[in-house]
This record gives C-alpha cells, sequence and structure tokens, in this order.
C-alpha cells in the first residue's frame, strides 16, 4: 500500500519531521508557576486516610459491669477522619517495655469524628483491654490506626430495613450505626437487638433511648433477668420475629462467637443468602497448647535482623510486639492484610478459618503475622510500621 | 528526626509499580545494586487485588496486550521471559477482543481476535469496509516494524532507513486515527467500531496519534491477550520474588519523601519520612514528574526548565472502578462477554466532553473475569468490574461527608446502564460490592488528582515524538529517570513494563559510562 492524506506524499514527511521541534518548543513554553505541592483529591484521601494518627485520652467513663467508655482527640490534626458507621480503629500503646495493640470498633458518630472527638467502648478482656480500663487515664498519648474494615453498610448490596445483633461489647458498632442513620448520613431502617446477661451488663441505655426517639427501634433482651420493658431469654429467631420479616433485612452482628453460632443456627431455616448476614471480626488470640515449645524468630525489618523468642501458641505478631518490635498491624484477625509479610525458612500453621491471604501470596510465600503461629525456628521479612 | 544512615546502593527505585519492579530486575542483572522504596504494603501500585468474602479481586488488569503465546511470543511475554518471570506465572488466554455496545442503540457488536476474523467481522457488520480494514492493519503492521526497528536502536533511528523502510509510517506518522482513517476512505460505521479500544488509552481519536492507536491494536489482535490466574498481584509477587533471588532489596511502607543532592546538584540519596537516607546517585522513580519535581527533589536542585516542562503537560483519565462479587455465575445470569465497552455514543470526542464531568460520565470498561477464566471464584458465582474515567478534576469538588455517597451514585449508575444495555439483572445477585474512586487511587498509589493514565498522549505529547526525544527528556535530570504510567511510553500495564524496562537498561548504561 501507499499511503498519502496530502496531495504529496512529502508533505506529510515533512509533517512528521516537525514533531520533535513542535514537542521541544511546547514543553519550553509551559508556564514557570510553581509545581503543585497539593491536591484536592489527594487531600481528600489524606484526611479519610491518614494512616496513623496521634491521639490524646481525654476522658474516662464507666459503662457497664465489665466495659470502660475511652475519649479520644487528636493531637496532630483538629478532626478525625469521616468513617462509614461500623468500622474499627487500632489502638498502640507501649505498656510495660511491650508494644501493645488491639482493634476497637469507634463508637461515635462519622460526624463527631469531624467535631474531633473519637468514642471507644472497651470491654476488660484481656492485657490490653484490662490496661485501658484500669491505668489508662485523661493525657495519656496512643497511637492509632485510621477507620478501616468492612463491617458497615453497603447502600447497593443491603436491603433497606437492616436488623442489628450485638452480644457485650458488640454493641458499640451498632450504636455508631445507629448514630449515623440519626444524623442522616446513612438512609436504612435499624432495628436492634441488645443482648446481655442483666441491665448491669447493659452499656449505653440513656443513649439508646435517645436514639430510640429518633428512629432506632431497641429490643434489649436479658438472659439471666426478668425485667419490665426487657426480653427475657436469648436473641433467637421467635423473639426476632415479633419485630420484624427475618427474610426482607440484612443482618449485621457483633459479639463473641457463641453469639454468632446461636443466631446463625437460629437463622438457618430460613435459607438466606449468605450477602443477608454480616459478621464483625474477631481477633485472632493465642492457641490453647498444653506444652508450647518456643522457637526462635529471626525477623528482617529493612536493613536490620533481630532475633526474638515465639511461642508456639502464640502469633507471630505477638512475639515481635513483646519484643517491642513495631511490626504493622490493624485487624488481627487475618482479613485486612496490613500485616503481610514475606516467609523466608521455617514451619508454621494458620489460625482456623483465618487464612485471608490472597492466592498468589499463598504461592509465594506471604504470610500474615497476625494469625501465623510459628512450628519451628523461624524467619521472616517484615515491613517497619511508621 | 531521628538519622539513620544505610549502605549505599547503585541504585534506588522509587516506587514498586509495574515500571518500578520491571526497572529493578534490569539493574540488578546489570550487575548493580538496587533498593526499591514502596510506600504501601504491596508490590504492583495498580498491579494487584483484594480480598472481600470469598471473592479475590482484580484490582486493575482487563488484559495484558501483547503477550502471545510461548511459541509465538509477543514482546511482553518475550520481556517477561528475560527478566525471569514468564515460568513463575499461570498466565490464561482472553477469549475475545472486545464487546462493543453504544447506548443510542447505534452498536452492539463483539470483535475477535486475529487479524482475517477480525476483519471478516468487520465486513459482517459494516458491508464494504474490508478494503480499507485490510489496508489498516498493512499499515499497522509497519508501525509496529517501524517502532520494533526504533527500539533495537534505542530511539536513535537513521532517517534515511526509516525513510526507505518505513515511509508509510512516516507519512502516516504526523496525523491523528480519525484524519487516516479518513484517509484510508473507511466507512464512518467500520471506524466506529475499531475505535472502540480508544478509552484504554483515554484520548478521544482526534487528538490521539495514529501510530500509539495503531501499535496498540495490531498487538491486541494479532497477539491475543492474556491474564496471570492469581490476578496482577501474581505478576507483583512474581517481580518481587525475582528482584529477591537477584539479590535486590524492597521496603514497603517506606515512602521516600525527599530526592537529596550535593553542592552540584547531582543526586546524592534518598531520604524516608523518618529521616532515613539511603546513599545513591541514581533514581528510577516510577511516579510522575509532578511529584518529583513538584516535592521531592530539594528545591535548589529544581530548574525553571523542570516546572515549565512539567506544567505543559496535561493529566490524563482519573480513574473510578466498581467491583461487583455476585452470588450467581454469569451463565445464570446471562453474561456472555469478558470484556464490554459501552459507550454513550461512538463519537469519542464527544464522549471524551462527557466524561469531563462526573455527573456526564455513562461510559464503563466492563470486565467480567468468569468468562476468561470460570475459576476465578467460587462454583456458582462471578465477578465483575466496572471502570470509567474522569477527563477534569471534577471529582476534587467531592466533599468529606459526601464521599461514601458520592461513591455510591456513580456506582449505582454504572450497575443501571450495564442491565439496561445487557439485560442482564446484577443487582439482586450483589454478595460484595467495592469502590475506588480518584481518592481510592490518589490514596495508595499517590498519584496527582487520582490519575491512573499519567499525562495524555494527545496532540504535540503524543508517543512519537515522546520516543524521539527520549534522550533529550533524560537530559532534565541526569540521574534520574521515570518508569511507570508517567514515564515516556505512557500507562496501561505493557507500556509500564516497558518503560521500566527501558529505564533500567538505561540506567545500567549510565553506570557503565560513569565508570569508564
Amino acid at each position: 500500500m501507499k499511503f498519502k492524506k496530502q496531495l504529496f506524499g512529502f508533505q506529510d514527511m515533512l509533517r512528521f519531521k516537525k514533531l520533535v521541534p513542535n514537542r521541544r518548543a511546547a514543553l519550553a513554553a509551559g508556564p514557570d508557576t510553581p509545581l503543585p505541592k497539593s491536591y484536592r483529591t489527594n487531600e481528600l484521601a489524606h484526611r479519610l486516610h491518614p494512616g496513623y494518627m496521634e491521639v490524646e485520652l481525654t476522658a474516662v467513663r464507666p459503662l457497664s459491669a465489665n466495659m470502660t467508655e475511652l475519649t479520644f482527640r487528636r493531637v496532630d490534626e483538629t478532626a478525625f477522619p469521616f468513617f462509614r458507621a461500623g468500622q474499627y480503629v487500632s489502638l498502640q500503646a507501649e505498656v510495660d517495655g511491650s508494644l501493645v495493640s488491639r482493634p476497637y470498633s469507634i463508637a461515635s458518630s462519622p460526624r463527631d469524628a469531624l467535631a474531633g472527638k473519637l468514642v471507644l467502648g472497651i470491654e476488660r478482656a484481656g492485657f490490653f483491654s484490662e490496661y485501658l480500663c484500669t491505668r489508662a487515664k485523661p493525657g495519656d498519648r496512643m497511637r492509632m490506626t485510621e477507620p478501616s474494615g468492612e463491617f458497615h453498610y453497603e447502600t447497593l448490596r443491603d436491603k433497606h430495613r437492616i436488623v442489628g445483633i450485638a452480644g457485650g461489647s458488640g454493641i458499640t458498632p451498632l450504636l455508631s450505626m445507629a448514630r449515623s442513620m440519626a444524623e442522616g448520613d446513612e438512609d436504612y431502617e435499624m432495628t436492634l437487638f441488645y443482648g446481655a446477661r442483666d441491665t448491669r451488663h447493659l452499656a449505653y441505655s440513656a443513649e439508646l433511648a435517645d436514639l430510640a426517639v429518633k428512629g432506632l427501634r431497641v429490643v434489649q433482651v436479658l438472659s439471666d433477668e426478668e425485667k419490665d420493658g426487657y426480653e427475657h431469654g436469648f436473641i433467637s429467631a421467635q423473639l426476632m420475629e415479633k419485630y420484624v420479616d427475618l427474610t426482607d433485612v440484612t443482618f449485621f452482628l457483633c459479639g463473641p462467637q457463641a453469639m454468632y453460632n446461636f443466631v446463625l443456627k437460629e437463622l438457618e431455616p430460613y435459607h438466606l443468602p449468605l450477602k443477608a448476614v454480616h459478621k464483625d471480626a474477631t481477633c485472632c488470640g493465642a492457641l490453647d497448647l498444653e506444652a508450647p515449645r518456643t522457637f526462635r524468630l529471626t525477623v528482617h525489618m529493612r536493613d536490620a535482623v533481630h532475633t526474638v523468642d515465639a511461642r508456639e501458641d502464640e502469633t507471630l505478631l505477638a512475639a515481635m510486639e513483646r519484643a517491642g518490635l513495631d511490626a504493622p498491624n490493624k485487624c488481627r484477625a487475618g482479613g485486612c492484610g496490613f500485616c503481610h509479610s514475606k516467609w523466608l525458612k521455617g514451619e508454621f500453621r494458620i489460625a482456623d478459618g483465618r487464612d485471608g491471604r490472597r492466592e498468589a501470596d499463598r504461592k509465594f510465600g506471604f504470610i500474615h503475622p497476625c494469625v501465623t503461629y510459628p512450628l519451628s525456628d523461624l524467619e521472616i521479612d517484615v515491613p517497619v510500621a511508621e | 528526626m531521628e538519622k539513620h544512615t544505610v549502605k549505599p546502593y547503585d541504585v534506588v527505585v522509587i516506587g514498586a509499580g509495574n515500571g518500578g519492579l520491571a526497572a529493578a530486575i534490569r539493574v540488578l542483572q546489570g550487575g548493580y545494586s538496587c533498593l526499591v522504596l514502596e510506600q504501601h504494603n504491596l508490590p504492583g501500585g495498580f498491579a494487584t487485588s483484594f480480598k472481600r468474602g470469598r471473592f479475590e479481586f482484580e484490582a486493575s488488569l482487563h488484559e495484558l496486550n501483547d503477550f502471545g503465546s510461548p511459541d509465538q511470543p509477543g514482546d511482553i511475554r518475550t520481556l517477561f521471559r528475560d527478566l525471569g518471570v514468564e515460568d513463575k506465572i499461570d498466565w490464561i488466554r482472553i477469549p475475545e477482543a472486545y464487546h462493543l455496545i453504544t447506548t443510542d442503540k447505534q452498536y452492539d457488536c463483539e470483535m475477535p481476535f486475529g487479524i482475517e476474523a477480525f476483519i471478516d467481522k468487520m465486513e459482517q457488520y459494516v458491508p464494504g469496509s474490508r478494503k480499507s480494514m485490510t489496508e489498516f492493519f498493512e499499515l499497522c503492521n509497519e508501525v509496529r516494524d517501524a517502532q520494533t526497528y526504533s527500539n533495537s536502536v534505542n530511539g536513535n533511528t537513521d532517517s534515511s532507513y526509516m525513510k526507505e523502510h518505513f515511509p508509510n509510517f512516516i507519512k502516516a506518522g504526523s496525523y491523528s486515527v480519525n484524519e487516516v482513517l479518513d484517509a484510508l476512505h473507511m466507512p464512518k460505521k467500520a471506524q466506529d467500531i475499531l475505535n472502540a479500544y480508544w478509552c484504554y488509552l483515554g484520548v478521544d481519536c482526534d487528538r490521539m496519534s495514529f501510530l500509539h492507536y495503531g501499535s496498540m491494536v495490531i498487538r491486541y489482535i494479532t497477539r491475543d491477550a492474556w491474564m496471570p490466574k492469581m490476578r496482577s498481584h501474581e505478576i507483583s509477587l512474581a517481580l518481587d520474588t525475582r528482584i529477591r533471588e537477584l539479590g535486590g532489596d524492597i521496603w514497603y511502607l517506606s515512602p521516600a519523601e525527599k530526592i537529596l543532592t550535593d553542592d552540584e546538584n547531582r543526586i546524592r540519596a534518598v531520604r524516608l519520612s523518618d529521616g532515613t537516607e539511603i546513599p545513591t546517585r541514581h533514581v528510577i522513580a516510577n511516579c510522575s514528574p509532578h511529584l518529583v519535581f513538584g516535592k521531592m527533589l530539594e528545591e535548589k536542585s529544581v530548574t525553571e526548565q523542570m516546572v515549565r516542562a512539567t506544567n505543559a503537560r496535561t493529566f490524563a483519565g482519573r480513574g473510578f472502578t466498581l467491583f461487583l462479587g455476585l452470588n450467581k455465575s454469569a451463565e445464570e445470569l446471562g453474561i456472555k462477554s469478558h470484556n464490554y465497552f459501552i459507550y454513550d455514543t461512538a463519537d469519542s470526542v464527544k464522549q471524551y466532553d462527557m466524561m469531563r464531568k462526573v455527573d456526564t460520565n455513562h461510559v464503563q470498561a466492563t470486565v467480567c473475569l468468569n468468562n476468561a477464566y470460570p475459576g476465578c471464584s467460587p462454583e456458582g458465582t462471578c465477578m465483575m468490574y466496572f471502570t470509567t474515567m474522569f477527563m477534569s478534576d471534577d471529582w476534587g469538588n467531592v466533599s468529606e461527608t459526601d464521599y461514601f455517597k458520592a461513591k455510591d451514585r456513580v456506582a449505582d449508575d454504572m450497575i443501571r446502564v450495564f442491565e439496561r444495555e445487557t439485560g442482564c439483572a446484577i443487582r439482586d445477585a450483589i454478595e460484595e460490592i467495592a469502590v475506588a474512586s480518584p481518592t481510592t487511587y490518589a490514596r495508595y498509589c499517590g498519584h496527582p488528582q487520582g490519575v491512573i493514565y499519567g499525562y495524555e498522549t494527545a496532540d504535540w505529547d503524543s508517543l512519537m515524538p515522546r520516543m524521539m526525544m527520549m534522550k533529550e527528556d533524560a537530559q532534565l535530570f541526569p540521574g534520574l529517570r521515570f518508569a511507570g504510567g508517567y514515564a515516556m511510553r505512557s500507562s496501561g500495564y505493557s507500556s509500564a513494563y516497558v518503560s521500566g524496562d527501558l529505564s533500567g537498561r538505561q540506567t545500567v548504561g549510565d553506570l557503565k559510562r560513569e565508570v569508564r
């Protein structure tokens, strides 16, 4: 073929020859105004996802027999990120020489966050929560990760009517969801079933009563106490059916594993699709082993190499934290992937049902230390949490 | 700020995106030491995956073009072979080229791979198009051969050789897609169908260089497209693994904050945000010149020429992607194609203009991955991702409190348009959903405004003059080269790998010259 655009082929050739001089001239003719230091979209990304935040405890308040409320303000900025109600933050501090961190669901609303306030409701259940509930005091500074997690309403996936089922400290994300609805940022209709042993173990009664006025339906269920205005027993399907059509709602469950087992069994006869029930993740703890062995864990962090003890029944993350190594982590449930690290040598096992790795991670030897236990001496390459 | 000084490296690569990873391997293969710094906790940049429930989503790759089969490898498979990663990855072939739908009811066409099959199909849709289509592919072949020649001499082309062997390439070389197709007397309808790939380059066909488009189309149609089985995360981890095998280092969660220079304005080190300094003389930046010259390079070394040359350029599209995990199979839902292009109109100029605003943008390039790789999600389910771009900074107007709702509005429109145009009801089957907005892309990769396509390859800044000025552009700041979507070859997976290959090899050349 003979391609020709203009009458004479050489005219096309001439045009071609001008491509470089044209571009050279255009580059030189760019404005000499300083290049931007930031961009609106990137600023929004930074406000929504600041990474680590420096926070200060401003108030401590008892909530129930076994829960304490902690209120924080940000030190490095004024506002917390606007988040999706139901999400959690990871709170991180140094306690007695160890670095410790745990994810806690946010109890306050996304609007509160913008106003500079973030509230956690913490149940005394382990080393760090015990510390937070009994020893932490206003003025204490800590590190907090940005709000994260997929336990929240999705407008295009979920039904307009939602049912929250809370057990114990599981009330916190659902309280945030109810608050966000009341503030007009979420447009679902919410019914909340909140189970506890007795009224002493119920938190946030006044707040829930206030939200009930603003459209939240609240049903409090006591297993060990009979009292007017409260349901008695467990959160069974039969009990819930008195209030909602269970086939036309999306469920949000947050509480102990035993509660999940019970509720899921209750819902079985309805043959609901998987998408109808969302459960909040729970932290991965220690294994119950009789005589756990102790191994050597070699940790590469950038150009440094550390060797620490790692107990067979504890996660690699826990071993690193005990030794004061600042390993990245958020969900501690195997799912968020923030602790993604390279396995180099040695045997390990992963907590049952918690292998949240991507397919290629398994192929190329990457692990999530927050749910991985050593079975021999082990060598890994871990990013530094910054 | 604590100052921690580490051992020096011959080369520091900033950013473990597709370009940065390929560049690092080239540096290591050249026998030099290399450290890759990545701000995120994963390699790959956009080339990654993420999990939601029982789905592992592909973050961005629609198909890898110019890949070819093991026996007839395309340039990218050959590159992967040279990098030593081809065998580390399980590959699957994409079944068909594309399914074009325009919502003005003008087009609903399914196009195959293979030149003859493509021309035959076009003749069915547009009788009388055969001659111009045949000439189009002849011209494209010449374009490809000319580019192969140009690469083989590292851009130092001999003009009389070019004139003798590639006269049509030169004669068509300064024109846009539409100008060339008109000159070939291609029927308008055939032009419309042929131009469907335009959104992969993000420039309308009045302003997109024919050479750029032609070389991409010929690579798609003759060498077909492939995907890694385990999403693009498999490629990224294979590259990470290869870097470690070759003795290179990769530091994740380690954002490079500053490129430090000495008294003679030569690079002396890269500094992390925690104060750590890494001595080096060479940097390959897998990020935008806007960031490097605007923020990272020490101000005393930023020249007026750098500022003007950077300001002169135009950002390409800002990305938006909806990911759906569906609790029914593609077959049950009636989703037949792997790769849909759904436009309002086949007129790319009009369409480009509508894509400037969030509200008037209804374009989608949509993939149902199961139609290429049925095993990508559990039995009885399928995965889809819908991608569009904004051709201005309109998304920057979104406020914090409207952010989640704004994402939902665009996602909702994508679902509505797909259902309306294909007749496939997918909404009730949504089990998992994730939405990446320009804000998300800005967050993970740091690109200005959430741009995913680098600088527009349009008008004066199109691919050909960029290639011819490769040497000249690198003189802007010796010691610094770019890789990835903002580099010379522009955006897209294949281009990014090629840019890393080039910059990596060129940096090796720089290092060798220094010794001499």
